[in-house]
């Protein structure tokens, strides 16, 4: 019975749902109405790891949830206002007020367990890739879904994330990852609020908000003249019903 | 023959145990001081915050023992308000996380400059910023034992024995004048064991609890007024 328990142990997957309190940002946001896709990849990420020998156990680690709540917390404390993008209404509707649209995307998770190291310390890492991009590259497929052309883009940068947490006492494996997957998240976080203005091509969409913005207060000060332009021309928005052949979210 | 051979072996066990219990509990500490400035009429209404260090890739400053030195600093002198370090990290997202937490006391002037964190920080008053770095590892470990289960009976037999080593470093920030005021260290270290006749015993040697100790009391001393 006991041998039959031990190797049933060894077979068994490990599954973890990744839970966690995640904290507001302390930040001044920034005056940005952002829009935000979070693809279905992502909202319900999911990473397997099929055990290597017979000591070892699956393992099955769900971080969409987990995503898609930190991420909600840290772009509404850093954005003036967020706008979630789920259906082509939104994106008619909301078009003349978003600045752009972020969408993130879960590159790649690594993880490693004391078993797979002898090391005392569980770990996980993920990289991310966030593309930015105008609202006017958001298009609407035949079947209703959203999805995006790749060359529209104002920028594209990665964010890398790592947590750690030490083994300790009466701590079950699967309480341990969870632990380092939140590390990991609360990292992730920390890497995007330090690195998003710092980032060029994002750097240059915000310059030229700000400027828009400059603009158009003085023009409302001067109330004599033309306007300027709100939206530059290469802004402008496509007409709609633009050939879908962008990227599917 | 076969009864002569258990009475011996219990004989050796028992004296294995009573070895035990006397060296058990036997903790060595080192502790080094190097402190300037010191608050002589205390930190008043001010309050402090004790934070762990966990940046370094091998391993991260324990929460639990930055609690201890809290409570530890705060059962000797209730006056001296100690900030929760899980909450003052929440309240400072993502300013404190190991990625972003300033290394070196002049750092902070950068962190004063966004508002909302300079606003949080007058709130809270704080006065001293204390970081603790290092960790308690389980070291060389020796003996044997077996156990085994049958029907009706089951028992471990045999004995083994483990070292623990602790070594923290409390830098002391003076938060108002952004400089360094002290260094505080503490090295422990301790055998444990673990006879087992039927039942193993474990005889654990305090070696955090006591380097806790150490240094909340050097860190009490340099805070309080009354100490």
């Amino acid at each position: 019975m006991l041998c039959f328990t031990l190797l049933a142990a060894g077979c068994s997957t490990k599954q973890v749902v990744v839970e966690g309190n995640f904290p507001k940002p302390l930040l001044d946001p920034l005056p940005i109405t952002l829009g935000v896709i979070y693809p279905s990849a992502f909202a319900d990420h999911e990473f397997f790891d099929e055990a290597k020998g017979r000591a070892d156990s699956d393992w099955l680690v769900k971080t969409g949830e987990a995503q898609v709540e930190f991420w909600d917390i840290l772009f509404d404390g850093m954005f003036d206002e967020v706008v979630h993008i789920r259906d082509w209404e939104t994106v008619q509707r909301r078009a003349p007020e978003i600045d752009g649209v972020l969408i993130p995307a879960i590159g790649d998770l690594q993880y490693t367990i004391p078993t797979h190291t002898n090391v005392k310390i569980y770990e996980i890492w993920m990289r991310y890739e966030f593309r930015l991009v105008d609202i006017a590259a958001i298009h609407q497929q035949e079947d209703g879904a959203l999805s995006f052309n790749p060359d529209e883009r104002l920028a594209d940068w990665p964010i890398t994330a790592y947590g750690k947490t030490p083994t300790a006492f009466l701590q079950t494996d699967e309480e341990a990852v969870n632990l380092a997957a939140v590390v990991a998240l609360r990292d992730a976080g920390a890497n995007f609020v330090t690195s998003f203005g710092a980032t060029p091509d994002v750097a240059v969409w915000l310059d030229g908000i700000a400027r828009r913005e400059q603009d158009a207060a003085r023009s409302s000060n001067d109330q004599a003249g033309d306007p300027q332009p709100v939206v530059d021309s290469a802004e402008a928005s496509p007409a709609e019903g633009e050939a879908d052949s962008g990227e599917a979210l | 023959m076969s009864g002569q051979r258990i009475d011996r072996q219990t004989a050796h066990t028992a004296g294995l145990i009573l070895l035990a219990v006397l060296l058990g509990g036997c903790v060595n500490a080192t502790v080094d001081e190097m402190t300037y400035n010191e608050p002589v009429a205390g930190i008043g209404e001010s309050s402090v915050v004790i934070l762990g260090r966990r940046h370094k890739p091998d391993y991260d400053t324990e929460f639990d023992f930055i609690e201890c030195i809290g409570d530890h600093i705060h059962s000797g002198d209730p006056s001296i308000e100690v900030i929760n370090e899980i909450a003052f990290i929440n309240q400072f997202y993502p300013w404190f996380e190991p990625r972003t937490a300033p290394l070196q006391p002049q750092t902070i002037d950068r962190l004063l400059q966004l508002p909302p964190v300079a606003a949080r920080f007058d709130e809270m008053k704080l006065e001293y910023m204390i970081w603790i770095d290092g960790n308690t590892e389980n070291t060389e470990s020796t003996g044997s034992m077996s156990c085994g289960i049958g029907p009706g009976v089951a028992g471990c037999f045999g004995f083994g024995t483990w070292g623990t080593e602790s070594e923290y470093e409390a830098t002391i920030w003076d938060f108002t004048d952004q400089v360094e005021v002290g260094r505080v260290s503490a090295q422990t270290s301790g055998q444990n064991y673990m006879p087992a006749v039927v039942v193993p015993i474990p005889i654990i040697a305090p070696v955090q609890g006591t380097a806790c100790d150490s240094l909340g009391d050097q860190l009490l001393e340099y805070l309080s007024a009354f100490h």
